[in-house]
């Protein structure tokens, strides 16, 4: 043991009473529980990639029989569901979770025994989703639309089990986020004012009030949808007094809201991993932290975006198009400051700045494609063909798996003490680089010149998009083989990886002032903070205080 | 692909458009990244110049890309009003009184087209218009949402129950435009095609009259079996 430790550490060294796992499914400890959601939306991750493999195999000849359109879209409807709701908002959530408490140099989080019921109940739903496969999946598509999700079209349970699951997950992830806010209101060390607050702190308030606006959103058109499928409900039933518009409304309000909480989680990680990188402070953080809050309520309003073919009045189409593209301004200003951050710094390209490099410009020609997409004509045009499918994977591709990416390379020596392997990291990024764009830049090409459908389980020759369907194909298993090696590069570092000591990357914020991995109750001591970079006056004042008493640094936490 | 009415047209200017602004953002962020990261790396080893921007710059860019926003806004407003403007009939075309356009009522339904006509003749998967005439397609839906797409000719609109939404279009060319439907509509979806035919009005004239009659021969056929008793 080391002697430099506090006294009042007398828990440490104890032998844990409880086998991990079983330690682990008690817990109510943030870390914990954001290791759960970090791994399961990593599993997740790996098992949509197989279900949209099968797809794109399906996809790779025009008119093919290898799946049967009811397989097809029943690995659709998984695919979706899986992509959305067990891996980018659980894996986005598993971050915030982890990492907030220790940014803002809280013990814990204010409520945890919501964070852990939050956390199950999205084990819950993952685990009735795929239980869905004891009787029938649903058939429904990524969003299933009534009439199609109706009793009438689709008299099977999958549709239930898809409504039950997915709306278990958006309970846990409401409940994750209400913990969120409240340790944010409420733990926060002394001198941590919002003003000081770090970015990705920033982003987890957000996106967890982003979450409690358009969680329960959801949660009521799922309940409508069980009401109509299961006890002759007519919410949804266009010839009884309800409308199928009114589900069409209620869900893209959720699914574009979530899809703003993907980008933002990666532009908050982003954000903390590029001005370490140049070991410059970020350029403007009143700019990127008010771009962030525009982008979740600007463009959650945009969710009539989806609807442009609807029969909906030209003026909400209208609204809907100010929404999308007044959303330039904050994307814009934030993409102009990290860039801005790196001009004149010392910029070391470790992996995660290669993630976040990869992020930024899979995102921008994701959200380049969707700005097109939301000027009204031309989405009559390009929605409902394989370029959306593009541009949104591109969007949600960058944001999840590259953003996400970033962010597990940046705090993986944070969570395991150690740090991913760097070599393996390369050949994954720009596998998946090549994989990316191999899959879904012909797809671009495919919905602009040709008017590729979305969804289709097959295609015709004649159409004049076998080459690219076969090219995107063979960019899906690029893809994956890349997504597959970070995943393995996890697995193998978490034991094998190079030790890292509490500061790994020179980080401004207060996770790097605490152990890795953390105690239980993350800090002995906490520190007066002063600025918006409190890590950095840390540092500055061991290195005063080292050079006057010569002695070495430590692998303990320092104490300021 | 060849835009063939004038909706399509401006469709295909507008999305020139875009593309271009796109572009151009793309390859900036993409491009600025680039040349940040190699230009400031670390093995040139300086020390990182500890600045940060202030509010002047923020505003100037924030004010340049809302420019840019109100620009393809306008842009955008602009060509969707004439892109959704119901095109008049030309010389060639088919002259309906008081230069209505041509209403065909099309309905959606697992998974097939049909077309009513308006001497009460319809069709199934194949729509047959007059070249030069402005048509006007009430969409309808007799049971899960579709969405009409033939891309040269206008842009996608959804076939909703309980609901009718509108398509219009002048197709300037005679021949055969294919396409089909848009949104997942179950299990024959992607075999869920669609033909439109443009020919002259004489034999749009033709095409409706003879298929009104063979719909009133094969009515009669099935009256007459009753009757005699030969069908239940």
């Amino acid at each position: 043991m080391n002697e430099s430790r506090n006294p009042e550490l007398v828990v440490d060294g104890f032998p844990p009473r409880r086998p991990r796992w079983a330690q682990i499914a008690t817990s109510s400890d943030h870390k914990d529980l954001g290791r759960v959601l970090i791994a399961g939306a990593l599993g997740f991750l790996f098992i949509a990639l197989v279900e949209l493999l099968l797809m794109r195999l399906q996809l790779a000849i025009p008119e093919n029989t290898f799946l049967t359109p009811v397989t097809f879209n029943r690995m659709l409807s998984l695919y979706g569901a899986t992509a959305i709701f067990l891996f980018a908002v659980p894996l986005a959530l598993g971050f915030f979770y982890y990492v907030t408490p220790l940014q803002i140099g809280a013990r814990g989080t204010a409520l945890p025994q919501l964070g852990q019921v939050g956390t199950w109940l999205f084990v819950a739903g993952a685990t009735v989703l795929y239980a869905g496969f004891l009787f029938t999946p649903s058939e429904a598509g990524v969003n299933p639309l009534p009439p199609l999700s109706g009793l009438t079209f689709l008299p099977n349970n999958g549709v239930d089990a898809w409504a039950a699951a997915t709306g278990l997950a958006t309970l846990g992830f409401v409940l994750i986020a209400i913990d969120l806010i409240a340790t944010l209101r409420r733990l926060r060390a002394p001198g941590m004012a919002w003003r000081r607050l770090p970015i990705f702190s920033w982003a987890a308030a957000i996106c967890s009030w982003l979450l409690l606006a358009i969680g329960p959103v959801l949660l009521a058109a799922i309940a409508m949808l069980l009401i109509d499928r299961n006890f002759d409900g007519i919410f949804f039933a266009g010839d009884a007094g309800g409308s199928p518009l009114l589900w069409q409304h209620l869900s893209w309000i959720f699914y574009t809201g979530a899809y703003m909480l993907v980008l933002i989680f990666a532009l908050g990680a982003i954000a903390e991993i590029v001005p370490a990188s140049a070991r410059k402070p970020l350029f403007n953080r009143g700019a990127v932290i008010g771009s962030l809050v525009a982008i979740a309520v600007v463009g959650t309003l945009a969710w009539m975006q989806n609807m442009l073919t609807a029969p909906i009045g030209i003026g909400w189409m209208y609204f809907a198009m100010v929404m999308s593209l007044a959303l330039i301004v904050p994307f814009g200003l934030i993409f102009f400051n990290l860039i801005a951050t790196l001009a004149g710094g010392t910029v070391r390209m470790r992996a995660p700045l290669l993630f976040a490099a990869g992020a930024i410009a899979a995102i921008s020609l994701g959200l380049a494609a969707e700005m097109l997409h939301s000027m009204v004509a031309v989405g009559w045009r390009l929605q409902h063909t394989v370029d959306s499918t593009a541009a949104t994977h591109f969007a949600l591709i960058g944001g999840a798996v590259f953003g996400g990416f970033a962010a597990l390379h940046w705090w993986f020596p944070k969570m395991t003490g150690r740090t991913m392997g760097e070599t393996l990291a390369r050949f994954s990024f720009w596998t998946m680089l090549a994989g990316a764009l191999l899959a879904f830049v012909p797809l671009m090409l495919a919905g602009t010149e040709d008017g590729q459908v979305i969804d289709a389980y097959k295609f015709f020759d004649a159409t004049g998009v076998t080459a690219y369907n076969l090219i995107a194909s063979i960019g899906a298993f690029v893809l994956t083989a890349g997504i597959l090696m970070t995943l393995v590069n996890a697995i193998l570092s978490r034991e094998g990886g190079t030790p890292a000591g509490h500061d790994a990357w020179g980080g401004d914020s207060l996770e790097w002032f605490a152990l890795s991995p953390p105690q239980p109750h993350n800090f002995d001591l906490l520190p007066d903070v002063r600025s918006d970079r409190p890590m950095r006056d840390i540092r500055e004042a061991i290195a005063h205080r080292d050079a006057r008493s010569e002695r070495p640094a430590r692998e303990t936490q320092p104490v300021a | 692909m060849t835009p063939h009415s004038p909706g399509t047209d401006q469709i295909d200017t507008l999305l020139w458009i875009g593309f271009v602004a796109a572009t151009i953002l793309v390859v900036a962020v993409v491009g600025g990244l680039l040349y940040m990261l190699r230009r400031y790396r670390a093995e040139r080893g300086a020390e990182p110049r500890q600045v940060t921007g202030g509010r002047g710059i923020q505003l100037r860019v924030g004010a340049g890309l809302g420019i840019l926003a109100t620009v393809l806004l306008v842009v955008g407003i602009v060509y969707t009003d004439k892109a959704r403007e119901t095109p008049a009939t030309g010389a060639a075309g088919l002259q309906v009184a008081d230069s209505e356009p041509l209403r065909i009522t099309t309905t959606g339904q697992q998974w097939l087209w049909r077309y009513d006509y308006p001497n009460e003749a319809f069709s199934y998967y194949k729509l047959v218009v007059p070249v030069d005439t402005a048509v006007e397609l009430d969409l309808v839906s007799t049971d899960v949402v579709h969405t009409w797409d033939v891309p040269e000719l206008a842009g996608k609109r959804d076939a909703v129950p309980g609901k009718t939404n509108h398509v219009v279009f002048r197709a300037d060319e005679e021949g055969t435009y294919f396409g089909g439907a848009a949104t997942l509509s179950g299990e024959a979806y992607a075999a869920m095609r669609t033909e439109v035919e443009v020919v002259s009005p004489q034999e749009y004239e033709a095409f409706v009259e003879s298929e009104k009659k063979d719909i009133q021969a094969a009515q009669d056929r099935v009256v007459s079996l009753i009757e005699s008793g030969e069908a239940p």
